[in-house]
């Protein structure tokens, strides 16, 4: 299978995810897409020293794996392009804060590491709340929840226009590598002098399938807004999102106290 | 949306459209279609076919004639009036399937007209009933075979209950039996037809009217069977008799 297939195959899976009937999925979108925004708010607010209470935190994306049957080694996979980013960030700390603050079997350690390990994970916690995120809503929901916040009509739609773009492109890509692969059989990749005819080909082919999606949607009475289903909002909507906000807030302000 | 028109529901005159000013694509049509008819237009490659239909539902909107559509002119002013009563299936069910699952693509078009919710899932209901396929419902749109898809993307249409449904090569890339499925279906639609197909023997099995153009020109306007069966009329412009022909004749 080509990495192209593989990548289409790993979107696919993706909006299965999106699709499932668990009630994870069925929380209304707006409460779902705040938690997020308010987790990675209250996580990244910790102290560079906060370690133990920062620990505790790890509380809500263990909740969305376990209770979302989510598979954590496919998340790590997926998230696998950004992890090295946001966890490597505070790499360089013990080398310039090189204060002992903590002493574990009499082993001393630098603020530098802790901040260093906060920092990990505090990025990791992000990237792991913004992957339960994405499991368990799609992006037209998510979109939906965009609107309601009242973020401009402009840059919603450009994130779907993108989301639906990406896959006639990434389908584009698919076909001319696997045209061009079947006949060159023994060459191991692309050659270079063919990646310009092939690049070209891929945008004017993207492009002229874009525009048929474009047209189709301008044919139903787009008008340059998407009209989304509107979710009716049930109890357990605000119940959710306002218990794990509480439960956050304990975390923030009274554990840190204690630990 | 059905207007209840039951007269002349399409009117063209001496419609000519070019993309370049050097080369006319269409030249001088003349076509009047009623509702409830289902009609034909064959014709050997790049002869314009595909033009007229984006004519049809103003994709094109600069051409020279006449071109009214339920009874309002294909202008930019009223394009929107026009696509409320016109549904177009795409040659390539890709480009019409864009949202996740079926039922959000089949209710696509009746939310953009901004009906309540409760008539949204009343059209796709009828929808996917009329085509088949309500099993389908929520399923996801790259799941879904060859034949599922050419279903699926009728009934995007037919959530819009147009009074005009355009299908550009529907029986394109399907099996025998998707292929006989699909015009039992267009049988079952009352709405007026035109349909756009190389599938000679498809036209004959579901179009009572057949077009022939070549070269820009309506050559021949008439009953299928009668343009179907005229080999010399065929031969004439690229085409050859369909396979059915032979049993018939």
């Amino acid at each position: 299978m080509s990495s192209i297939e593989k990548n289409i195959r790993e979107l696919d899976k993706l909006q299965n995810l999106q699709q499932r009937s668990h009630w994870m999925n069925s929380l209304h979108p707006l409460g779902k897409l705040l938690l997020s925004i308010f987790y990675i708010f209250v996580t990244v607010s910790f102290d560079k020293y906060s370690l133990a209470p920062l620990i505790v935190m790890a509380i809500y994306p263990l909740f969305g794996f376990i209770v979302g049957e989510l598979s954590f080694k496919e998340g790590i996979y997926r998230m696998r392009l950004i992890l090295p980013l946001v966890i490597f960030v505070g790499i360089f700390n013990p080398f310039f804060d090189k204060r002992i603050i903590l002493e574990v079997a009499g082993i001393g350690i630098s603020g530098g590491v802790i901040s260093m390990l906060t920092l990990m994970l505090k990025g990791f916690y992000s990237v792991l709340s913004a992957y339960i995120l994405i499991a368990t809503t799609s992006i037209d929901d998510i979109c939906y929840a965009l609107r309601i916040l009242r973020v401009p009509k402009q840059i919603v739609i450009v994130i779907m226009l993108i989301y639906r773009y990406f896959g006639v492109m990434a389908a584009e890509a698919d076909r001319i590598t696997t045209a061009y692969k079947l006949r060159a059989p023994k060459q191991n990749g692309i050659h270079y002098k063919a990646w310009g005819t092939l690049v070209g080909q891929w945008l004017l082919r993207s492009m002229d399938r874009a525009e048929d999606v474009y047209e189709s949607m301008l044919l139903r009475g787009f008008t340059g807004d998407f009209s989304m289903r509107k979710h009716k909002t049930a109890a357990t909507d605000i119940l959710y999102p306002a218990i794990w906000g509480l439960i956050f807030l304990v975390i923030r302000f009274f554990l840190i106290k204690i630990l | 949306m059905q207007t209840g028109i039951s007269g002349e529901i399409l009117k063209i005159e001496n419609l000519s459209f070019s993309y370049e000013k050097t080369q006319q694509v269409l030249k001088d049509i003349n076509l009047t279609a009623v509702d409830g008819e289902s009609i034909g237009i064959i014709g050997a490659n790049g002869i314009g076919k595909t033009t007229l239909m984006k004519l049809l539902v103003g994709l094109y909107t600069d051409y020279q004639g006449t071109l009214e559509v339920a009874g309002h002119q294909v202008n930019k002013k009223n394009l929107a009036h026009i696509r409320e009563h016109i549904g177009y299936v795409f040659q390539d069910s890709d480009s019409q399937l864009f949202l996740s699952t079926i039922e959000d693509d089949v209710a696509f078009g009746p939310r953009n007209y901004g009906l309540s919710e409760e008539e949204v899932e009343k059209r796709v209901t009828e929808a996917l009933e009329k085509v088949h396929i309500s099993e389908l419902r929520n399923k996801q749109t790259y799941k879904l075979s060859g034949g599922e898809k050419k279903l699926a993307s009728i009934a995007t249409i037919l959530s819009m209950k147009p009074d005009i449904i355009i299908m550009d090569e529907p029986s394109i890339a399907l099996d025998p039996r998707n292929r006989r499925n699909l015009i039992k279906i267009l049988n079952e639609i009352d709405s007026l037809k035109i349909i756009t197909s190389h599938d000679l023997d498809f036209i004959l099995d579901t179009c009572e009217r057949c077009l022939l153009l070549d070269e820009g020109r309506i050559i021949a306007d008439g009953g299928s069977r009668e343009i179907l069966m005229d080999k010399e009329l065929l031969e004439a412009h690229g085409l050859e008799l369909p396979l059915s022909a032979g049993r018939m004749s």
